[in-house]
């Protein structure tokens, strides 16, 4: 038996540190390489999945030093060419492939793979570039089952290479801030009770593609797809995909889950395809989890639509009895709040850990520039009271970090640098791995119609 | 009752003389002076950075170049003073009043370039006060030098 108090060293811990080590020796001959002078920081990359969010992928890796893209691949020549193209622009020579097998089987010097695939193909993708010993970093959600999930935590163990998620919120430097100086680090927002959070999308049409650009329905066939429709479509489709909780929710409930430390163990949720006719996948879904954290449960409520984007857009917002932070990965969305009740924060304000805000809500009335600085102004009309048990209003705070660069871009530099120098990753696949099964598991309860119970095994892989 | 029971008096004429006189001679006076603060001191360096920074908010949104308005701004805090202080003591009043009605057409002016639009309604009611004490000016009493 060991020695250590159990609360000194939980299982969170033991996979914590078993991440961090397992990529610190994955990452080694990298960092030997650079070590000893016989090679650089170069990374070799390729794409496998060149749509809407592989572009996404290479335009934010096209700004980090040292990534050279070696290959891309899609099944669709249209992305193909289109990443091809881009990425010759700014000097990279991509070979093109419409198959990943003949592109991990030709080209060898490649370190590792963005894999942006609709999700249905992420095990398999992820699980080929792992068996060739390449690293791995896939586009969330992990997998649309928990099997191809769990398959893709084991390849990257028995590869020994890297497997980072595309949860990129993790590598946000806000999010970071908010995490390690307000929530964890200094408990400003005191005992955490509910969290609420939402994405609201307008209505949008159907994908469609060019004349005569389409796929051949035996070329569809071939890589899984029932016709052009779906294959422009697959987030609709139960068969590719978990539909809006997993393409939207999964951000944001990664979020949830990471910040609390805890992954839930209840779950319910209600949801339907209330508005279009064309999907499978409901448009309009609602789930509730009950967190055990050490200070209590948390309730959380998680509400995803794509059907308006009324209602603020897409944010999470942590609410405890000191506090409250809404954040969002549009810094406009982003708030933080300081109850009546709580102590001042002018010693965090001094240590740079909230801000007073310059401008939105909290903010003085804007100077305009021929203006005085520094005029007290008065007031408007103060709020009638609707009722007497309302209490104060919060005071309003910013989080005094920004994130100046596109929001893919810091969680691609923490895998390049997890291969170049053994940086821990941010979003290892055990962890996502935890993600994926409370995302999978809200549409096993909009089917069941009941509240659904997480065993603490559910989120090991 | 009388028609001439309800005209006003020629000393109801005086009265609101003076008060005009008195809040215009105030504004301008005030208006002058908080111009020279800063944080709650008041000096000439706080003046000048005051003045600049209006001269290249106006500059920056407007045609009006910076030597024009740099000009206007760092002489007008001075003339309110002196226009305030002027009506006040009841010198020259008529020719003070001209003044102030000028000065603020003048400011009028800079706002409606930058489109200001409750500023020029604001200064637009002390343009309106300037008539009025003009119209009134003939019952001016207790003036120090008479125009």
């Amino acid at each position: 038996m060991s020695d250590l108090p159990s609360s000194l060293f939980t299982r969170r811990d033991f996979l914590s540190t078993s991440a961090k080590l397992g990529a610190f020796i994955a990452a080694a001959p990298y960092v030997a390489r650079g070590a000893d002078g016989t090679g650089s920081d170069q990374v070799n990359v390729a794409v496998i999945g060149c749509g809407e969010q592989g572009r996404i992928l290479i335009n934010a890796a096209l700004k980090i030093p040292g990534v050279r893209f070696k290959a891309v691949c899609d099944i669709w020549p249209v992305n193909r060419n289109y990443a091809e193209n881009i990425l010759k622009k700014f000097g990279h020579d991509p070979k093109p492939f419409e198959d990943y097998r003949e592109l991990l089987a030709t080209v060898k010097d490649i370190d590792a793979v963005i894999i942006a695939t609709p999700d249905f193909k992420h095990a398999e993708h992820t699980v080929a570039a792992h068996k060739a010993g390449k690293h791995v970093y896939c586009e969330k959600l992990m997998s649309n089952t928990v099997e191809g999930a769990r398959s893709m935590v084991v390849a990257a163990r028995e590869s020994k290479k890297l497997l980072q998620l595309g949860h990129q919120r993790r590598s946000n430097p806000r999010y970071q801030h908010a995490k390690d100086k307000i929530v964890t680090g200094n408990r400003l927002l005191g005992r955490i009770t509910n969290i609420t959070g939402e994405w609201h999308r307008a209505v949008s049409a159907d994908l469609g593609f060019p004349a005569g650009k389409g796929l051949s329905d035996a070329k569809l066939a071939e890589y899984g797809y029932a016709n052009m429709h779906e294959f422009r479509n697959w987030r609709w489709f139960k068969k590719y995909a978990g539909g809006p909780m997993s393409d939207l929710g999964a951000h944001q409930i990664d979020v949830y889950n990471w910040m609390l430390g805890v992954n839930p163990r209840t779950c319910m949720a209600s949801g339907g395809v209330d508005y279009y006719k064309t999907h499978e996948w409901y448009d309009n879904a609602i789930a509730i989890f009950e967190y055990p954290t050490t200070e209590g449960i948390v309730r959380a409520t998680y509400n995803v639509l794509t059907t308006t984007s009324a209602g603020g857009g897409y944010h999470e917002y942590f609410m405890g009895d000191e506090g409250a932070l809404k954040i969002s990965e549009n810094p406009k969305a982003t708030k933080l709040y300081r109850e009546a009740r709580a102590p001042e924060w002018d010693e965090w304000t001094t240590k740079g850990v909230v801000a007073a805000p310059l401008s939105g809500e909290g903010a003085p009335p804007p100077v305009k520039p021929w203006e005085k600085v520094g005029v007290k102004k008065l007031g408007g009309p103060s709020k009638a009271t609707v009722d007497v048990r309302e209490t104060a209003a919060l005071s309003a705070w910013d989080i005094p970090v920004t994130l100046d660069k596109a929001i893919h871009q810091p969680h691609l530099e923490n895998f390049f640098d997890a291969i170049r120098k053994g940086t821990p990753l941010n979003c290892p696949g055990e962890s996502a791995f935890a993600t994926a099964v409370t995302i999978l598991k809200i549409n096993e309860a909009v089917a069941a119609q009941k509240t659904l119970t997480f065993a603490p095994g559910d989120f090991i892989a | 009752m009388s028609e001439s029971s309800s005209s006003p008096t020629r000393c109801e004429y005086t009265y609101a003389f003076l008060l005009i006189r008195l809040w215009l001679g105030l504004r301008a006076l005030f208006a002058g002076l908080e111009k020279f603060e800063k944080g709650g001191s008041y000096s000439f360096t706080a003046y000048y950075e005051n003045m600049g920074r209006m001269a290249a908010g106006i500059t920056g949104a407007s045609f009006l170049p910076l030597w024009a308005t740099k000009l206007f701004a760092m002489s007008i805090g001075y003339l309110l003073i002196v226009v305030g202080v002027t009506l006040l003591l009841g010198i020259k009043t008529r020719l003070t009043l001209l003044a102030h009605g000028l000065l603020y057409v003048a400011l009028s002016f800079g706002l409606m370039l930058v489109q200001e639009g409750e500023g020029v309604a604001w200064l637009g009611m002390h343009v309106a006060l300037v008539i009025g004490g003009l119209l009134l000016v003939q019952h001016n009493r207790l003036a120090l030098v008479r125009d």
